[in-house]
């Protein structure tokens, strides 16, 4: 009924839902102190790298503003933010070839950077840069080496998960 | 015109996005998005899911818990040991409703101390990014939380909410960089402005050099901001730093909340005025 790209990016969607409403969970869960893990950012990477649709950009702007809406009291800066790295992930990828897990993490390390130079961007043009530079530098970091731990992992997770989703019914057969 | 758009969807979607999001940040600075309808809509969907995923995590937290109980009765024998887990369970159990009926009841006791209009409320998520400190709570304006009010518990200032839908308000902690809290050092009665800062935590500003301030001098709500009551804690001071340029000290604060193990809070109204600050 309706196409396989419109399909997989709605599932993505919902996953992003999900990881948004985990990340608001795993501080209680996890001793991870102040950095919360940026499943967000992984989830745009490999949509921006695998699927770029209207839908994924859209999407990531969406994932960003949901991140905003739960988290900060400045609305649009995540949302900035994810659709900065999506449009880098997006002009990168006809030059990326994902063939190694290690390339999935230099990829998400950069978009991770990215994110923060676009974080730091907003911050520094609508709020008070009072005690900001070495806090910024720590989380921008921190945030940039676990996203990139994290990423072969959920990679090969949403490529599972995809390839069931995309797998063809008994109906279809 | 047509094919061109066609050809380039992707990258003007992007652009679209980007300009759309600088956008809905100059009016967020400007303070012109309130109750935006989307993002309304959002936090009615993700309540539910919310308060799932918080009840997930408290169930897995208590089995970490349980097994952590269990892990010295290995000795034991299988029968014996499936007996003691389902007494341990029923105990767990018990002892957290002991611990929640204890935490409401000093809420209760501290409620009452309150000279305005104060409501209970469950922390259901906390923030997800790191460069911004806060919390989602499971009231909202049908229950008559407002933006503005306080957030406190029985041992001090939490934060304060800055957005509010039907069943759910948007907090803002005391260690967010963008907060600022009025207080009092409450052995001299020097003012400053308590706030979180990315670099170093939470700290004391806009402190004289002149201001006799020590490690261990305990910060209590001014009331003079408006939204806290005068004389809610709202952290110690650990270290002191009379820098040798500038006109203010550097004075890092623990803050009296540790907002990530608070579950119940306190929503307290403007009207309330002054509590005797706990020795």
């Amino acid at each position: 009924m309706y196409p396989l790209a419109m399909k997989i990016s709605l599932l993505l969607f919902a996953i992003g839902i999900l990881l948004v409403i985990l990340q608001t969970t795993l501080q209680r869960l996890l001793p991870i102190g102040p950095v919360v893990p940026d499943l967000i950012l992984v989830l745009c990477v490999y949509w921006g790298l695998n699927h770029p649709t209207m839908g994924a950009a859209i999407g990531s702007f969406l994932l960003g503003y949901s991140v905003d809406i739960l988290s900060s009291q400045l609305i649009g800066v995540n949302a900035f933010a994810m659709s900065l790295v999506f449009v880098a992930v997006y002009l990168g990828s006809r030059s990326i070839w994902l063939h190694h897990p290690l390339v999935s993490s230099i990829i998400v390390l950069c978009a991770a950077l990215i994110k923060g130079a676009g974080l730091v961007l907003v911050w520094v043009v609508f709020l008070s840069t009072e005690g900001f530079w070495q806090g910024a530098l720590k989380y921008i970091i921190s945030e940039a080496l676990i996203a990139a731990l994290l990423a072969p992992f959920l990679f090969a997770l949403l490529a599972r998960g995809e390839s069931y989703f995309a797998k063809p019914g008994p109906a279809a057969q | 015109m047509l094919a061109f758009l066609r050809k380039n969807q992707i990258a003007l979607s992007s652009c679209f996005c980007l300009i759309l999001s600088c956008f809905i940040l100059t009016l967020s600075a400007r303070g012109q998005l309130r109750n935006e309808p989307v993002g309304v809509v959002l936090m009615w969907v993700l309540r539910p899911l919310q308060m799932a995923a918080q009840g997930t995590a408290n169930w897995f937290i208590g089995i970490q818990e349980n097994y952590l109980t269990l892990s010295g009765f290995k000795s034991e024998n299988e029968r014996l040991r499936k007996r003691i887990q389902t007494l341990e369970v029923e105990r767990q159990r018990l002892l957290e409703a002991e611990a929640t009926n204890r935490k409401l009841q000093q809420l209760l006791d501290f409620r009452a101390q309150l000279p305005g209009k104060s409501l209970t409320a469950s922390i259901i998520a906390n923030s997800a990014s790191s460069w911004f400190q806060g919390c989602i709570l499971d009231k909202g304006s049908a229950d008559g939380v407002q933006k503005d009010m306080a957030v406190v518990t029985p041992l001090g200032v939490v934060g304060k909410v800055v957005s509010v839908t039907a069943h759910s308000a948007k907090v803002i902690l005391l260690t967010d960089a963008n907060s600022g809290i009025d207080v009092l050092v409450q052995r001299t009665r020097s003012r400053g402005i308590v706030s979180g800062s990315l670099d170093s935590g939470t700290v004391l500003k806009y402190v004289k050099r002149s201001e006799d301030v020590q490690v261990g001098d305990r910060l209590i709500t001014s009331g003079l901001d408006g939204v806290f009551p005068k004389g809610l804690m709202a952290g110690t001071v650990i270290r002191v730093n009379k820098q040798n340029l500038g006109l203010f000290q550097f004075i890092e604060v623990l803050p009296a909340v540790q907002s990530a193990r608070v579950e119940e809070v306190l929503v307290v109204g403007v009207g309330a005025e002054t509590v005797p600050a706990k020795n």
